[in-house]
C-alpha cells in the first residue's frame, strides 16, 4: 500500500464551484497540493439548476486545481447539500441469543441493521448513517462493543437522507466532465471534519456553514454528530434584500454587501451615508450607511433564528459554543449577531491546520471542500480491509451497476 | 325539431332519488363518518355503529347504535371479533330499522379489530336482507399491528365478501408509507379517512347518477375483481383552463396510485369523467389518451362518462381499478440500484400470512338468540328471524329512529355532550384563517412603515430604543410627506390607495410599497427578487425568499 493517498474534493457552491486537491499521509496529516476555484452559475440554493453552465465551472476549477497540484484528478469526493437533506436519529435494539454473554461482530451488526432500517420516504436514499454509540444493557456511550460481556446491545445511528432524484442529478452532472465520483458527502458533515477539534465536539458545538445558498449546520454532542440539515437561505438571501431594498441589480447589491456591507447598525453614526457607483465610476445615489446595515441585519438574525429553530433540544450542551465557517461568516458583525441569536459563544473558524498553501485553509470558504480530504482519509482509515478477491467482487458490483444505471 | 331531452330519460327518472345509507363500524368506521358528517359530501342517511359507548358519545352521526348493549355494558370488544359478532347479533333488530328502506347501504369498517372484524359481516348481512345493494369499504390493519390481526381481518374479509356486492379494500400500510414520516400521525389518518369518504362518494355518483355512457355496479365489482386485491382509487375535481387534464393530474397523484405507476400493472380499470353542462368531447378525449400513457395496451378501460348539472364548470376525473397485494409489495420494495448510495432500507412488509380458514359456526356463540345453523351454512344467523322483528317500513320513520338513538345516550357519561361541540368548534377554528399577529416589540416596529398609527408606534419605538433607529427615521419622513399629500384618515385601506404615492427624500423603498399595497397578495405571488423561479422556502406559512423587511412591514400594517 502507498505511503500517501491523494484525494480531490469538489464542492460545487452557490457561489464558488472547488476543487481541492489533498495528500494525506499515513500518520493522518493533510497536505493541501492545489486549489481550484470557479465562480458558479446555474447553482441556485446549493443545487444544480443548470446542467451545462455548471459542467463548464466544474471544468474550469479541476484544470486550474490540476495545474496547481500537477495531479491528474480522475475521481472526487463530491460534496452535497440542498433543502431536501434532513436528518434523523435512529436507536436499533438487538438482543443477544440466550446461550450467547459476550458481545460478537455479528450481533454488531444486527443492531446496526435494525437501527438503520428507518423508514424514510420512498423517493429518499441515505446519504450518510453514522454510527453515534453504543449502548450495552443500558451503558450509554460505549466505543468498542465487541468482546463485551451484555445482554442488550443498542446502535445509536445518525441517519442522514436526502431525495434520491437530486442527489442523482448532482453526480450526473459530475460524472459528464466525465468524473468518478468515490463517495457523496453531505457538506457539513465535511466541514465540520476540519472546522471542529476533537476538544470542542466533546464539549459540544454547533458548526454553522454559513453559505452563500444555504446555510447547513452540524450538531456534536459529547463527541457525537446529533444533529444536521440545511436551511435553504444564505448569503443569496441578504443579497436579494440589499438589491431589492435599494432597488439596485444584484451584482451591485453584492458588491456593496462585501464591500461595505456589515450587520451592525446601532454604531453607525446617524445619517452617515454611502453613494452607489456604477460600472464606470458615476456616483448614481446616495443611501444611508444604517439602512443598508438593518436590512442585512434583519435576514442574517432570521437565517440564524432559523438554524435555532432546528436545534432548539440541544442548545443547552453545547460547551464550545458555535462555530461559524463558509463565505457569509467573514461579513462584519454576523458573530455579533450569531451570539444574540443563540446566546452562547461565537467562534469564526475557518478550517484547522494543515500543511500547504496557507491562504487557503484561513479562509472559512475552503472549510468545506478540505473537509471533504479530510472526510475521504478517515473514511479509507475506517474501511475494512479487504482480500483482494473481495475488491473485485465489489469492483464487478459496481461496474454492473453502473450499467445498469 | 324538438330534442330529445337525455335527462328526462326513463333510465334516470327511475333512479331519481336512490336512498343511500352509510353506516359506520367500530372506531375506523366512526372516524369516517364523522368525516363524511363534517365534509357533508354525500347526502345519505349516516349510522355509526360502534360497542364502545364513549366512541359512541364523540361522533356526529346522527344516529347512533350501541351494539350489544346489555352484553358489552357499553365497553368495546377489546379486539376479539366474536365478541363483536355477538354484539351485533345482540342489537340486530335496530341495525334493521336503521338501515331499511334504503336502496344502497355502504358499510365502512376498518377490519382486524373486535367491532369492525366481527360486527361488519353481520350487518352486511343484515343489509343484503334489506334488498339494498349492499357495498363495503374496508380498511386492512397496518402490519405493525401484529399478525393476529391481519389473521382477524383476513377472516372477516372472507365473511364479507360472501355477502357484499362489492368490496373496496384499503390497505393501511401502503396508506401509512406514502405519507411522509415526519407529517403528524393526526394528519395521517385524517388524510386515510379523507380517502375513504372520497371513494365513498364517488362511487355512489358513479353508480346512481344517469351518465351518457353509464357505469353500473357490475362495472365496479370487474374492476375490483382482483384475487386478495386492494383498491386503488384516485379522484380529482378542477375548473377553470385544461380543467380535464389538471382533473386527472390530480386524480394520479393519489398516494393510492402513486403517481400513475401502480396502473401500469392493473387488468382492468374503471375511469369516469363527469362535468357540468359545458363538458366537451374534445376534453374527453384529451383526459383519456393522457390516461393511456399510464396504463398498458391490454388493460380493460371501463369508461363512463356523466354530466352533473351540480359540477357547474368543474371537471371531476374517478379511477378505479385494484392490484393484488403481492404485487402491490413487489413494486413497494422495488427500488433502483444505485452505484455508491446505500439502497434503501427495505420496509418490512409482511408477508401476507395465511388465513386460517377457520369458519366460524354461529353455533358456538353463545347468544340465546342465536338460531341453530341450518340451511346455508355460511350464514350468520337465519334471515326468516327477521319475521319476528315488530314492524318494518314506514312505522319506523327516522325521526323515531333519531329517538331511540337518543335512548341509547343516557347510559354514556355526560361529560360527552359537554364535548361534542367543542369538537365542532375546533373544526370551525381550522376553518378560519389566523388571525395576524401584530408584533409591537421595538425591534420589529423599525421595519419601514407607512399608515399613521405606525407610524405611531415607529415613534414609540424611537423613543423606546436607546438609540434612533435610520430605518424608521427615513420612513417617518416618507409618511409625513405622505400625510402632506394626503389628509390624514383614519380608514387603513382608503390610506392605502395608490395615489398616496411615498415621496421618499432618500429613494428607498418606493416603488415596492406603492406596488404592494395596490392588492392583497397571496403566497407565491410576492415578490421573490431573484428567487423568483427557485422553490420556495416555506416556514410556518412564510415564504423565506422574499425580504425579511418586506415580509416584517407586512405584518405590521395588518
Amino acid at each position: 500500500m502507498a505511503k500517501s493517498t491523494i484525494y480531490a474534493g469538489l464542492e460545487i457552491g452557490t457561489h464558488k464551484i472547488c476543487v481541492v486537491v489533498g495528500e494525506a499521509k499515513r500518520d493522518g496529516a493533510i497536505k493541501i497540493l492545489g486549489v481550484g476555484q470557479a465562480p458558479s452559475r446555474g447553482v441556485r440554493k446549493g443545487e444544480i439548476v443548470d446542467f451545462e453552465k455548471v459542467q463548464t465551472c466544474v471544468n474550469d476549477a479541476l484544470v486550474r486545481a490540476e495545474d496547481r497540484s500537477d495531479v491528474m484528478i480522475r475521481n472526487v469526493f463530491l460534496g452535497v447539500t440542498g433543502a431536501h437533506i434532513e436528518s434523523l436519529n435512529n436507536r436499533g435494539r438487538h438482543r443477544l441469543p440466550d446461550e450467547q454473554t459476550e458481545i460478537g461482530e455479528d450481533d454488531v451488526e444486527e443492531a446496526k441493521e435494525i437501527a438503520r432500517s428507518v423508514s424514510i420516504p420512498q423517493s429518499n436514499v441515505f446519504l450518510h448513517s453514522v454510527t453515534r454509540q453504543y449502548i450495552v444493557d443500558g451503558q450509554e456511550a460505549v466505543r468498542q462493543p465487541i468482546g463485551r460481556e451484555g445482554r442488550v446491545l443498542e446502535a445509536d445511528y445518525h441517519i442522514i437522507h436526502g431525495v434520491r432524484g437530486r442527489v442523482q442529478n448532482a453526480i450526473r452532472c459530475v460524472r459528464e466532465i466525465p468524473l468518478e465520483v468515490e463517495d457523496v458527502v453531505f457538506n457539513p458533515v465535511a466541514a465540520a471534519q476540519v472546522v471542529l477539534t476533537r476538544e470542542a465536539k466533546m464539549q459540544g458545538a454547533l458548526m454553522i456553514d454559513f453559505g452563500a445558498g444555504t446555510c447547513d449546520y452540524v450538531l456534536y454532542e459529547d463527541g457525537m454528530i446529533t444533529a444536521s440539515g440545511c436551511v435553504p437561505l444564505g448569503g443569496d438571501h441578504i443579497t436579494n434584500d440589499v438589491s431589492m431594498a435599494l432597488q439596485i441589480p444584484n451584482g451591485r447589491a453584492e458588491r456593496l454587501k462585501v464591500e461595505e456591507g456589515s450587520v451592525l447598525y446601532d454604531e453607525v453614526p446617524d445619517g452617515e451615508m454611502l453613494s452607489i457607483e456604477d460600472d464606470t465610476g458615476l456616483i448614481l445615489g446616495e443611501i444611508e450607511r444604517a439602512f443598508l446595515n438593518e436590512v442585512m441585519n434583519l435576514r442574517t438574525k432570521e437565517i440564524l433564528t432559523q438554524v435555532r429553530v432546528r436545534v432548539e433540544d440541544h442548545l443547552g450542551r453545547l460547551g464550545a459554543g458555535i462555530y461559524l465557517t463558509g463565505g457569509v461568516s467573514m461579513m462584519k458583525g454576523v458573530d455579533v449577531v450569531a451570539r444574540e441569536v443563540f446566546g452562547i459563544k461565537v467562534t469564526r473558524a475557518g478550517s484547522a491546520p494543515v500543511s500547504g498553501i496557507t491562504a487557503t485553509f484561513e479562509n472559512p470558504q475552503y472549510s468545506a471542500p478540505i473537509g471533504l480530504i479530510r472526510y475521504a482519509q478517515i473514511l479509507d482509515s475506517e474501511k475494512p480491509f479487504l482480500s483482494p478477491l473481495k475488491r473485485l467482487g465489489r469492483r464487478m458490483q459496481e461496474l454492473l451497476s453502473s450499467v445498469t444505471l | 325539431m324538438v330534442e330529445y331531452d337525455r335527462s328526462q330519460s326513463p333510465e334516470g327518472a327511475s333512479t331519481a332519488a336512490p336512498r343511500i345509507c352509510i353506516v359506520g363500524v367500530g372506531g375506523a368506521g366512526s372516524n369516517v363518518i364523522d368525516r363524511i358528517t363534517l365534509d357533508r359530501i354525500v347526502d345519505a342517511t349516516l349510522v355509526c355503529a360502534h360497542t364502545d359507548v364513549r366512541v359512541l358519545g364523540h361522533s356526529m352521526a346522527p344516529v347512533k347504535i350501541q351494539l350489544g348493549a346489555e352484553l358489552m355494558k357499553g365497553i368495546g370488544a377489546g379486539g376479539d371479533p366474536d365478541l363483536g359478532r355477538e354484539a351485533a347479533l345482540f342489537s340486530r333488530d335496530q341495525i334493521r330499522q336503521a338501515i331499511e328502506n334504503h336502496d344502497i347501504i355502504f358499510i365502512c369498517a376498518g377490519l382486524g379489530g373486535g367491532t369492525g372484524s366481527g360486527a361488519a359481516p353481520v350487518i352486511a348481512e343484515i343489509a343484503k336482507n334489506t334488498g339494498a345493494l349492499v357495498l363495503v369499504v374496508a380498511t386492512m390493519p397496518f402490519s405493525f399491528e401484529g399478525r393476529r390481526r391481519l389473521a382477524q381481518a383476513e377472516e372477516a374479509l372472507e365473511l364479507l365478501q360472501k355477502r357484499a356486492d362489492a368490496l373496496v379494500l384499503f390497505e393501511n400500510n401502503r396508506m401509512g408509507e406514502l405519507i411522509l414520516p415526519k407529517d403528524g400521525i393526526q394528519k395521517a389518518f385524517n388524510q386515510a379517512d379523507q380517502l375513504i369518504a372520497q371513494s365513498l362518494r364517488a362511487i355512489s355518483t358513479i353508480t346512481i347518477t344517469p351518465g351518457l355512457v353509464k357505469l353500473g355496479l357490475d362495472d365496479l365489482t370487474s374492476a375490483l375483481a382482483n384475487a386478495n386485491g386492494r383498491c386503488l382509487f384516485g379522484f380529482g375535481e378542477a375548473r377553470g383552463q385544461n380543467r380535464g387534464t389538471e382533473a386527472l393530474k390530480k386524480a394520479l397523484k393519489s398516494p393510492l396510485i402513486d403517481s400513475g405507476r401502480l396502473l401500469h400493472q392493473t387488468k382492468s380499470l374503471l375511469v369516469h369523467v363527469a362535468g357540468g353542462e359545458s363538458l366537451t368531447l374534445v376534453e374527453v378525449e384529451g383526459v383519456m389518451k393522457q390516461l393511456g400513457r399510464h396504463v398498458p395496451d391490454q388493460t380493460h378501460i371501463l369508461f363512463g362518462l356523466g354530466v352533473d348539472a351540480k359540477l357547474g364548470d368543474a371537471v371531476a376525473v374517478t379511477l378505479i381499478s385494484s392490484l393484488g397485494l403481492n404485487q402491490l409489495n413487489a413494486h413497494a420494495t422495488a427500488a433502483p440500484p444505485s452505484e455508491m448510495l446505500q439502497p434503501r432500507a427495505e420496509v418490512p412488509t409482511p408477508a401476507p400470512a395465511p388465513a386460517p380458514k377457520r369458519e366460524i359456526p354461529a353455533k358456538k356463540a353463545p347468544s340465546p338468540y342465536a338460531p341453530p345453523v341450518e340451511s346455508p351454512p355460511d350464514l350468520l344467523f337465519k334471515s326468516e328471524e327477521f319475521a319476528s322483528v315488530p314492524a318494518a317500513g314506514d312505522a319506523f320513520p327516522l325521526n323515531s329512529l333519531q329517538a331511540e338513538a337518543a335512548k341509547v345516550q343516557p347510559v354514556e357519561p355526560p361529560v360527552t355532550h359537554v364535548e361534542e361541540p367543542a369538537v365542532f368548534e375546533a373544526f370551525d377554528t381550522f376553518e378560519e384563517p389566523a388571525p395576524p399577529v401584530i408584533a409591537s416589540t421595538p425591534e420589529t416596529a423599525r421595519i419601514p412603515v407607512r399608515t399613521p398609527a405606525a407610524k405611531e408606534l415607529a415613534d414609540a419605538a424611537r423613543s423606546n430604543s436607546s438609540k434612533e433607529s435610520t430605518l424608521a427615521a427615513v420612513v417617518a419622513r416618507s409618511v409625513t410627506l405622505q400625510t402632506e399629500a394626503a389628509p390624514a384618515q383614519d380608514d387603513l385601506i382608503s390610506f392605502d390607495e395608490p395615489e398616496s404615492t411615498t415621496i421618499s427624500a432618500t429613494a428607498v423603498l418606493t416603488r415596492k410599497t406603492t406596488a404592494e399595497s395596490q392588492q392583497t397578495f397571496s403566497l407565491g405571488e410576492e415578490d421573490r427578487g431573484r428567487f423568483k423561479d427557485t422553490e420556495p422556502s416555506i416556514v410556518q406559512g412564510e415564504d423565506l425568499d422574499v425580504p425579511t423587511w418586506m415580509r416584517l412591514k407586512k405584518k405590521l400594517r395588518r
